[in-house]
């Protein structure tokens, strides 16, 4: 049992999200950085898919009501059960009545992550609706009754109790294994969308040399982008349609907004690019007041990509393993 | 551990430039040194991953496992027991990391780290001391 100490009400529970839902017009949501929440559950012995509460908003208090193995990843947040501190992206025991205090994240270098996972043994248990446990805020299902955490709440590990996974060992965190940057400003590849050839040569030239400032108008939904105005040639005029967490659409105004994990599944503004998926974990941990660059990928770039994020996390999880059989045998 | 085994695994071992092989199984450790002698194997006390005395009564946390030794986390800019630090038995003095992992080098007793043996970001080999202790 986890109760929730914390009044701030933006954290939710969140897996890696309802995958295949769009067809019923039902977002994709799920954990903002995939990579992170996937990386805590491998920790953990779980399913990558395991569902994880996601907190966003800082300080971030819960107290055990059994003991539980545990696992924190994402944002380095100084985190501390009861007095004691703990290291980052790293699997821990929790003792029943212990507290867990998440504070400010703290930059690393160039790396500064907005989100932290508290992921648990087993996932946190809440049923799937439409095959996820992701929170679904626009239409209130899925995760715990369908909203964001309040104080109070009580969730359940599917898998309490401790001594079964090993604790005490942790992972480097794929933004240093994998970095990626530009002129030292964190950036993401993507790849040129259907309207992408509507807009100006200096427009096109802009979105790829500028700096883009995540703005305070920037949530799960979206991130609506401040930088150079785009400009189209001419007036784009296009009826809504389908569009997927890493679209790029670009408004009347010119400012670009990203689609993110809760983005509604159709819209009608022209679309100039698409971040790739193996990149969306990046964008997901940028700071609102942060600045990010763009890279221009092609489609095996994006592939290769995800190729390569698949098997970081397909190496860690055989290290992982590999460590938990030696100590297991070492103790018998 | 049938002994035609040891013998193919030390032609094996004399062949690379590997200079420490170590096997372990249920109930057996064997532990071959590749010196360039060739056969026949040399007999010599086991010592392994478990505190070593130092001159002066100080103690040596050692790497449990090749890796990589860091004094600090990666994401971290402070070590993780300073020179100076008091420690207790079981405290992380740094960290060994083997590719993604991140192992901790847990102090063999309480103490006071006194120094390094090896600076951060060494590549190490098993056993190898890698944080000095003077006992309280």
């Amino acid at each position: 049992m986890i109760e929730i100490l914390s009044a701030s009400a933006l954290a939710t529970v969140q897996d890696l999200g309802r995958v295949g839902a769009l067809q019923w017009g039902v977002g994709t949501s799920g954990a903002m950085d995939p990579l992170a929440l996937a990386a805590g559950n491998l920790l953990l012995g779980n399913d990558a898919n395991a569902a994880a509460i996601e907190v966003p908003v800082f300080p971030f208090q819960v107290r055990f009501g059994a003991d539980l193995a545990i696992a924190l990843t994402g944002a380095d947040c100084a985190a501390r059960l009861d007095d004691v501190p703990l290291l980052p992206w790293w699997v821990v025991e929790a003792r029943v009545g212990q507290v867990l205090s998440l504070g400010v994240p703290r930059a690393a270098g160039h790396w500064r992550a907005s989100r932290a996972y508290l992921c648990v043994a087993g996932g946190v248990d809440v049923p799937a609706v439409l095959g996820s446990r992701s929170t679904q805020l626009r239409g209130a299902f899925g995760g715990h009754e369908g909203r964001a955490l309040r104080q109070g709440d009580v969730l359940c590990a599917a898998a309490p109790g401790i001594g079964r996974c090993g604790s005490g060992f942790g992972l480097l965190p794929p933004a240093l294994a994998m970095p990626l940057q530009l002129d030292g400003v964190p950036a993401m590849r993507v790849l040129p969308a259907a309207e992408y050839g509507h807009y100006t040569e200096a427009s096109r030239a802009a979105f790829w040399a500028g700096e883009w400032k995540i703005t305070a108008q920037s949530d799960r939904y979206g991130y609506r982008l401040a930088g150079a105005a785009l400009e189209a040639a001419n007036p784009v005029e296009m009826r809504s349609h389908g569009i997927v967490p890493g679209v790029i659409q670009v408004p009347p105004g010119g400012q670009p907004i990203v689609q993110m994990r809760d983005a509604q599944p159709s819209g009608g503004y022209p679309k100039l690019g698409t971040v790739i998926e193996a990149d969306l974990w990046r964008l997901g941990q940028a700071p609102i007041g942060s600045r990010v660059r763009f890279i221009e990928a092609t489609w095996d770039d994006a592939l290769d990509a995800r190729e390569q994020m698949h098997a970081w996390l397909a190496d860690a999880r055989r290290l992982v393993e590999l460590h938990r059989r030696q100590r297991a045998r070492s103790a018998s | 551990m049938n002994p035609d085994r040891i013998e193919t695994i030390s032609a094996w071992l004399a062949a690379t430039d590997i200079g420490l092989l170590e096997l372990r199984g249920p109930g057996t450790r064997l532990r071959l040194r590749n010196d360039g002698g060739g056969l026949p194997l040399r007999g010599e006390p086991i010592a392994d991953a478990s505190p070593a005395a130092a001159p002066g009564g100080s103690v040596t946390a050692n790497a449990a496992s090749v890796g990589v030794f860091l004094h600090r986390h990666p994401l971290r800019e402070t070590a993780l027991a300073p020179i100076g630090t008091r420690v207790v038995a079981g405290q992380p003095l740094g960290l060994l990391q083997v590719g993604a992992l991140l192992l901790p080098l847990c102090a063999p007793r309480a103490g006071t780290v006194t120094g390094l043996r090896v600076a951060h970001g060494t590549a190490v080999g098993y056993g190898t001391p890698l944080v000095e202790l003077a006992p309280l």
